[in-house]
């Protein structure tokens, strides 16, 4: 079994098709249909890898495509599936034989450029800041792109803090993986999370000629894409801090994982010490600041809890926040129909699974002041979500939440005592 | 593409909207198999209802052109039943997960037949009440399929299986015609046709609105987790704790074989690994009579030999400790590749000397079996772990199967506890019923399908209903 030329079709071995992963799939619960269901999905990459169905069958290329990729079926798998990894092969195959989408190739070839990507950033912005994009956000397949980009506002504007110092002890050097949604759109994320490390004693490094991670390539099935970025990034981070620090889960669970994806040592080397910002942050306490009265939801990404398996950080991260009373809603574990390009691919099996979410954000009682997670794809999708049903809810990510805990706790006021 | 009659497949596309009419090769295939993937089986078309009228209208239609159809649920069944072949439609009612409405004080809920299992404790829940049959599946399989095969539970030791909590049914019978069985109320006077229909494998007909009982949640819990270094002695103290009269809600056994593979998975409940069995009991009730029960219990276990009683009183603790128990038969899949899961019934005082059979049949076929079931019952569930690539191992697997439910026959047990007959058990048949038992069960099928159109060649051998007399055994 352990046969190399099998790729990730190995790691669907061990299912023994008992179905308990059916309730964890979000377009399973959407459709009803077993062809969306991941146990059914693994029957179609079974038969692909056996020759028995063509990678070029549309039945077949439909219903993989409209994986989310979320991997929550490998959360609820008592067998311990490697759903992943045999899609990425599945995906890998099927693309190498009818190749990728037009829509898809164009999306991703955007990401893939700086010099598509500064303008199509720059007029986001403008729509953002003439508040244009909260102006034309609602339900409809354009308001939903509105909303998408509305949901990346920072949720109030500040006076430029000043930096602040370490509350803890030295804990060593972190390199800020900067991304590109995150840094087009989320700036003030990166904000918050180069403060807030400071504060728990990390020094903040900044590296040049770092690019997209690739993700959305890679899950796209175009790897060849995917390792091109990959490799400049390992060329741009290696050996410049102790650890990469991540605050998109979606480009965190690459990184993780660039061994896999390129097969060198360095990029091994350099995969192991990447992190998500809330598992600095935990690790460092972390610090307690200024109080938040807010009544908040957390969404675990599905990149965070399912692919990175980072569960307990984000909820000690947030936990240290004094005053902020939070929650976690039914189906909160389950895909926000994100995933990556998705949304813009299958927009209509994505706003299917998201109607579920924001339903219990609805019913919610009492109704949460802002509903937080960790990735920035998911920020926009139930940011737009939440926008499209009038829910005035705010979006936000974790650290921005602790940032301002200790906003509250006056350590960025010019006047604070040192 | 299916072989379907393109004008079959415009006319059901008409009924649900042709994009619920599923027809291409690689859709249909992911309806091959369920829970039990030794069986296999790619319908003609899977069609999927959205309304009640639209099952209504399918069946009627399917009845006109004399075409066969299967019901399916979540494809959680362990006997092959949720199986359709070539010729035959199947009918996933998995778009029907509607819970209609929940009566606090009746204490009752009618849901349409998609609902999963464990979606409808969760919806009872804030009104302090829950649905008692808990099946492993809970999480995954629906209320249409458990009705179907009145499926239990750890949990219906005490409350009884699924039989005991349905009190009323709306089902579209094979000719398409609609009928209600039962009342919500309670016992209506004649025959118990809802006791009928709960069972009958998707023979009788779809159900199609579940009427079901709702049993208050306990004022206390207690779940005791027992260790032993043989199995003979965990089953003993099994007769020992049911002989004293305490009836536990619920009893279950894990060999060693298979609190590794748990304690392997995500689903890690803390089993002592080097246990040769752990057993599982779940006292419930007011507070006193739980604490005074718990006593008794623990008494009977240490005498019998206990290792080590671990006590779970919080509900996070006592999830944990269930979720190993409920996860068990997916962890297999980190033993071998492929599994067998035998589900028969013994007397509980045969339990020792037929897991002694069990282990000498492993042994003399060079097999993997993993044991977990619900003691208490006397309900089994042995698990072959095996390579279906490996094409003599699956013949020794075969070999084996039949070996260990004719122990359980001879030992005065029967072929199924809980998992139905479907397509797997139907050779077995014979061993406990003899021809005009299931001329019966024949005749009783006709009564509401005389065409035999609905699950076709499942559960009961044709044979012995083609030819309409006694019949020797093979
Ligand atoms: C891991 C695991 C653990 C299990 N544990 C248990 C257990 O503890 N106890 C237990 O009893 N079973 C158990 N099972 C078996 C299985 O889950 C049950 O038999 C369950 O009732 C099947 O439900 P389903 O929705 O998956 O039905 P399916 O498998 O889809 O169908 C089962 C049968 O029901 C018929 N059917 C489905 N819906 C309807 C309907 N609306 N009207 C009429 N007929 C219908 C089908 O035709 C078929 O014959 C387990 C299975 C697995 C995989
Ligand atoms: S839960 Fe795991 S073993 Fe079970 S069907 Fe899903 S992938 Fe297969
Ligand atoms: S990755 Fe997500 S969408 Fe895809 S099969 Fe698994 S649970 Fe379903």
């Amino acid at each position: 079994m352990a046969d190399d030329s099998r790729g990730g079709f190995a790691a669907l071995d061990p299912c023994v098709h008992c179905g308990f992963c059916l309730p964890a799939c979000p377009t399973y619960l959407a459709t009803g249909d077993e062809a969306d269901s991941p146990r059914g999905r693994i029957l179609l990459m079974r038969a692909l890898e056996r020759g028995e169905l063509r990678a070029d069958d549309p039945a077949l290329g439909q219903h993989l495509d409209a994986c989310l990729g979320c991997r929550g079926c490998e959360g609820a798998c008592p067998s311990g599936v490697g759903y992943g990894r045999g899609l990425e092969s599945a995906r890998e195959r099927i693309t190498a034989t009818v190749g990728l989408p037009a829509a898809a190739r164009f999306v991703l070839g955007i990401f893939a450029r700086r010099r598509w990507w500064r303008p199509a950033v720059t007029m986001a912005r403008w729509f953002r800041e003439t508040g244009l994009a909260r102006r034309f956000r609602g339900p409809t397949r354009t308001g939903f792109l509105f909303g998408m980009l509305d949901a990346t506002t920072p949720d109030r504007p500040e006076p430029t803090p000043r930096p602040p110092r370490a509350r803890s002890a030295p804990r060593g050097t972190v390199a800020l993986f900067r991304g590109c949604v995150m840094d087009g759109l989320f700036d003030h994320v990166h904000e918050a999370t180069r403060r807030t490390l400071i504060v728990n004693g990390y020094t903040v490094v900044e590296v040049e000629g770092q690019v997209c991670c690739g993700a959305l390539h890679d899950h796209a099935g175009d790897r060849a894409a995917a390792r091109a970025l990959a490799r400049r990034n390992v060329a741009a981070f290696l050996g410049q801090a102790d650890w990469i620090v991540v605050n998109s889960a979606g480009c965190g669970a690459l990184l993780k994982d660039l061994g896999h994806l390129l097969g060198s040592p360095e990029a091994e080397a350099l995969g192991r010490s990447v992190r998500d910002v809330t598992e600095l942050l935990a690790a460092a306490g972390p610090v307690t600041g200024g109080p938040v009265e807010l009544e908040a939801c957390y969404d675990p990404p599905c990149h965070l809890q399912h692919a990175q398996r980072v569960h307990r950080e984000p909820l000690a991260v947030l936990d240290a926040i004094p005053g902020l009373r939070l929650r976690q809603l039914p189906g909160a574990d389950r895909c926000c129909g994100s995933a990556g390009i998705y949304g813009a691919l299958h927009p209509e099996m994505s706003r299917a699974v998201l109607d579920e979410k924001v339903a219990a954000i609805a019913a919610a009682s009492p109704p949460p002041d802002v509903v937080l997670t960790g990735n920035p794809g998911c920020l926009m999708q139930i940011g737009a979500g939440l926008g499209a049903a009038d829910l005035p809810i705010p979006v936000a990510h974790p650290v921005e939440l602790l940032d301002r805990s200790y906003r509250a706790a006056g350590w960025y006021d010019p006047a604070s005592p040192s | 593409m299916s072989g379907a009659d393109p004008d079959l497949v415009r006319a059901l596309g008409a009924i649900v909207g042709p994009r619920w009419v599923k027809i291409r090769d690689a859709e249909r295939r992911t309806y091959e198999a369920d829970g039990l993937p030794t069986h296999a089986s790619v319908p003609m078309v899977a069609v999927l209802p959205g309304s009640k009228a639209e099952v209504i209208a399918i069946v009627r239609l399917l009845h006109e052109r004399r075409v066969a159809w299967v019901a399916r649920g979540a494809g959680t069944g362990l006997s092959g039943g949720a199986l359709a072949d070539a010729e035959t439609v199947l009918i996933p009612l998995t778009r029907m997960n509607k819970i209609l409405g929940i009566d606090p004080t009746a204490r009752r809920a009618v849901i349409e037949p998609g609902v999963v299992n464990a979606r409808l404790s969760e919806a009872a829940a804030p009104f302090g009440l829950g649905y008692a049959p808990d099946p492993s599946s809970q999480a995954a399989c629906t209320i249409g399929g458990n009705v179907a095969e009145n499926a239990g539970g750890p949990h219906c030791l005490k409350y009884g299986a699924t039989t005991a909590h349905v009190v009323a049914l709306e089902v579209v019978l094979p000719d398409g015609s609609l009928a209600t069985l039962g009342c919500p109320q309670g016992e209506p006077w004649g025959p118990d046709l809802v006791g009928l229909f709960v069972g009958s494998e998707g023979m009788f007909g779809i159900a199609l609105e579940i009427t079901v009982r709702l049993e208050p949640v306990p004022a206390a819990v207690r779940t005791l987790l027992a260790d032993f270094g043989s199995v003979r002695a965990a089953t003993e103290s099994v007769g020992a704790i049911i002989a004293s009269g305490i009836v536990p809600a619920a009893l279950e056994l894990l060999d060693q074989a298979c609190v590794r593979a748990v304690e392997a998975s995500i689903y890690a409940a803390g089993y002592p690994t080097d246990a040769a069995a752990v057993l599982l009991v779940e006292l419930d009730g007011t507070r006193a009579a739980v604490e005074a029960e718990t006593m008794m219990v623990e008494r009977f276990l240490t005498e019998a030999g206990a290792r080590t009683i671990r006590s779970a009183e919080t509900a996070e603790a006592r999830a944990r400790l269930w979720q190993g128990r409920k996860k068990a038969f997916g962890a297999m899949g980190r033993i071998a590749p492929d599994l067998v899961v035998q589900d028969a019934v013994v007397p509980r005082s045969a339990l020792p000397d037929v897991l002694d059979t069990i282990t000498e049949v492993g042994r003399r076929y060079d097999l993997t079996i993993a044991n977990v079931f619900h003691a208490g019952d006397g309900n089994l569930h042995p698990n072959i772990c095996y390579d279906h690539r490996d094409l003599a191992l699956r013949e020794r697997v075969h070999r084996a199967s039949k070996e260990i439910m004719e122990a359980c026959v001879a030992a005065g047990g029967s072929i199924t506890g809980e998992h139905g007959v479907g397509a797997d058990k139907m050779e077995y048949m014979p061993l406990i019923f003899d021809p005009t038992s299931l001329a019966t069960m024949c005749a009783v099928r006709r009564a509401f399908d005389p065409a035999e159109r609905a699950n076709p060649r499942k559960v009961v051998p044709t044979r012995y209903c083609r030819e309409w007399r006694p019949e020797p055994i093979r």
